[in-house]
């Protein structure tokens, strides 16, 4: 089992997982940038109350959520060549990890907003302000305490997506372990190096996520 | 030119809706051991032995720290190395199971863990054994909690299926992938087999909606 | 100064105002008492217009509430509101939770507005805790911030919507020592409320109402001595014996 656990070879292959490590990592922060963009502006949409804008948002975020996240992905990988559109596989990873995570930051987004309390709006009412204050100094300032926690869950969960981007050949962190199987048949080594590298940015994120949930929540203590 | 393609791919659907009973099968039996193993693990998870919690805990840690792809390379070339023998099938399914019934098992431990100590205390003042505590008096209280979650992780589990795909099993993301590379119109195959995972999901996406906002009141 | 004519309001199929007459003249303090469900509420909850109403006409100084061409704002800017629960703004401390709305609303120099805000918290008593967060205070320091928060605008008449109902027994005074000050500076007030020594002491008239209605209106000393429907006495009973 783990007795010949080849240690050699993984060192051997250190540079090339490393590689993967920062493509993983390019791959993330790029795509939950542009995710955080979408669903802000998906969720500004949804809660418009303007109909040809809420629900154009409503049938993406749907769409989004009720559809694996591979399918999506060979969506634009098989799909952008057909209308002509020739991009690197690492683009059309990403706007895929950006068209998902999007869809679900713009449903968490909502949720905080919703989470304010009626009385929060009422107070603001009763002191005259108006709908965009009442957003602006109110609202959002207690809603971001309650959408990041679980906007850095959706970060992990993204991570880890990027995963499926191996399935396209850009060359990250799983890519690697499938890379190092196939030239030294070595798969116990490899995937478990692969296992290894995803816990700690695990650990970490998960750490973050912890911490804001503990610090940034306010609640109306009565 | 599209007409062409679309004619060709209304000839192989009924290769789609195998592809699509074979992920419901997949989906199905996974649902229903996640749950049941979730289960239990959530029930250890949210019990008083630290033990139980630790060991628990590190089998949670690793299925959430890890992409499901990655698990599933685990199970479908590691095992084999160690002795055990897998046919894809199989391999799909124990990969389904590990993971699901990580992520039932913080959501039923959540449940369990909203619960006020006093109903507990209360419990145990009745005279009732802990499984009686749990079965009786817990987890109806906690079903409210832990029901819009569950059927939400359940619409995530169906989607995750499409990943088995990448060792060989013929549900619907590898029909799909199967069939472009004979007819390549990748949107048109794939707005197909995304509209065939809709149909599947969608509903269970407006249960979970409606049992959010029912448990709510 | 504030005028119900005819006032119907319904949630859905239950009819929570009917036919509501009142007129409030400037500085009366009116104490609005009921059993729970009776609309006592909601009829305050009118008055600045967070609840509408299907039927009728609510007039503040001369201004139809409900009408379409209202300006809301300066409305609302007469008019001090304080909740049951308080609702002061968790992520702002008590000096901004009283500032927000000068500034904002009246866009009143922040220097201006902080000077005007420490004066109604010195009226409240709670000048050292203008730094502080809401969550860092008792209920009563809360519902006193609230009221100061309430005061901030100059209003001429504030309405309170069961004020001390949320509160501890031992924070009811601080709040209702506050209000009665208020009282003696002259102030039109609109106070839901089962506290009877209040009404007894400030009241110029309790209003008892039930299923919507205005039921009884009297001098606290007629109402509390000798009511003169059934269910009033009945309400009165149960609020002493309690």
């Amino acid at each position: 089992m783990l007795v010949d656990f080849n240690f050699r070879v993984i060192l051997e292959y250190l540079p090339l997982f490393l590689t993967g490590l920062r493509s993983t990592f390019f791959i993330a922060i790029v795509s939950i940038a542009l995710a955080l963009i979408t669903g802000i502006i998906a969720c500004s949409c949804r809660i418009s109350g303007i109909k040809f804008i809420k629900y154009p948002a409503i049938a993406y975020i749907e769409i989004v959520r009720s559809t694996p996240l591979l399918v999506q992905i060979y969506f634009l990988y098989f799909g952008l060549p057909t209308l002509g559109l020739k991009i690197p596989e690492i683009q059309t990873g990403i706007l895929a990890l950006m068209l998902n995570s999007g869809a679900y930051m713009a449903e968490i987004i909502r949720a905080g907003i919703n989470s304010v309390d009626e009385g929060q709006i009422e107070a603001g009412i009763s002191s005259g302000l108006n709908y965009v204050q009442r957003m602006r100094l109110i609202i959002l300032p207690q809603a971001l305490g309650v959408t990041i926690p679980p906007l850095l869950g959706q970060n992990i969960v993204l991570v880890k997506d990027s995963a499926l981007l191996s399935l396209i050949s850009v060359m990250e962190l799983t890519r690697c372990g499938q890379t190092m199987t196939s030239e030294r048949f070595m798969p116990t080594e490899a995937f478990l190096t692969v296992a290894f590298f995803y816990m700690c940015i695990y650990f970490c994120l998960k750490a973050l996520a912890d911490w804001s949930q503990r610090k940034l929540i306010f609640r109306e203590a009565y | 030119m599209i007409s062409f393609y679309f004619g060709r791919l209304m000839e192989i659907f009924p290769f789609f809706l195998k592809g699509l009973w074979m992920t419901s099968k997949i989906g199905f039996i996974s649902l229903v051991t996640c749950t049941l193993i979730g289960f239990i693990l959530g029930i250890f998870r949210s019990s008083d032995s630290t033990i139980l919690k630790r060991m628990v805990g590190v089998y949670v840690a690793f299925v959430r720290g890890t992409p499901f792809v990655v698990q599933i390379f685990i199970v479908f070339f590691i095992l084999p190395e160690w002795g055990v023998q897998l046919e894809a099938f199989s391999a799909a399914l124990l990969a389904m199971a590990i993971m699901g019934s990580a992520f039932i098992c913080e959501i039923v431990a959540g449940g369990i863990n909203s619960i006020p100590k006093g109903q507990w205390e209360a419990a145990t003042s009745a005279g009732l054994n802990r499984i009686q505590q749990l079965r009786l008096v817990i987890i109806p209280q906690a079903m409210k909690v832990i029901l819009p979650p569950l059927v939400g992780q359940y619409v995530l589990l169906i989607k995750d299926t499409s990943v088995v795909s990448v060792i060989g099993i013929m549900e619907l993301t590898r029909v799909g992938w199967v069939t472009v590379v004979r007819i390549p119109e990748g949107l048109m195959v794939f707005t197909l087999v995304g509209f065939l995972y809709f149909i599947i999901s969608y509903p269970l996406i407006l249960l979970s909606n409606y049992l959010e906002k029912k448990m709510a009141v | 100064m504030i005028e119900f004519k005819n006032v119907n309001k319904w949630f859905d199929k239950l009819h929570v105002l009917n036919d509501i007459n009142l007129k409030i003249p400037k500085g009366e303090v009116l104490v609005i008492c009921g059993p729970s469900g009776s609309g006592k509420s909601t009829l305050i909850r009118c008055i600045n217009r967070l609840e509408k109403i299907q039927q009728g006409q609510i007039i503040v100084n001369d201004t139809p509430v409900h009408d379409k061409s209202t300006n809301l704002t300066k409305l609302r800017a007469e008019i001090g509101f304080v909740f049951q629960q308080f609702h002061l703004y968790p992520h702002m401390t008590v000096l901004q939770n009283v500032m927000l709305a000068p500034v904002n609303v009246k866009k009143i120099a922040k220097t201006k507005a902080e000077k005007i805000a420490l004066e109604k918290l010195e009226q409240v008593g709670l000048t050292e805790k203008s730094g502080a967060y809401p969550a860092q205070l008792s209920g009563g320091q809360q519902q006193r911030v609230a009221i100061a928060r309430g005061l901030v605008m100059s209003p001429e008449i504030m309405l309170f919507d069961e004020p001390t109902s949320a509160l501890d027994p031992e924070m009811i005074g601080e709040v209702l020592d506050v209000m009665v000050n208020l009282v003696s500076e002259g102030m039109t007030m609109c106070v839901v409320t089962h506290e009877m020594g209040f009404a007894k002491k400030v009241a110029d008239r309790v209003l008892f109402m039930d299923e919507g209605k205005i039921v009884e209106t009297g001098t606290p000393g007629e109402f509390f001595d000798n009511p003169q429907t059934d269910r009033a006495s009945e309400f009165i009973s149960k609020i002493l014996t309690h």
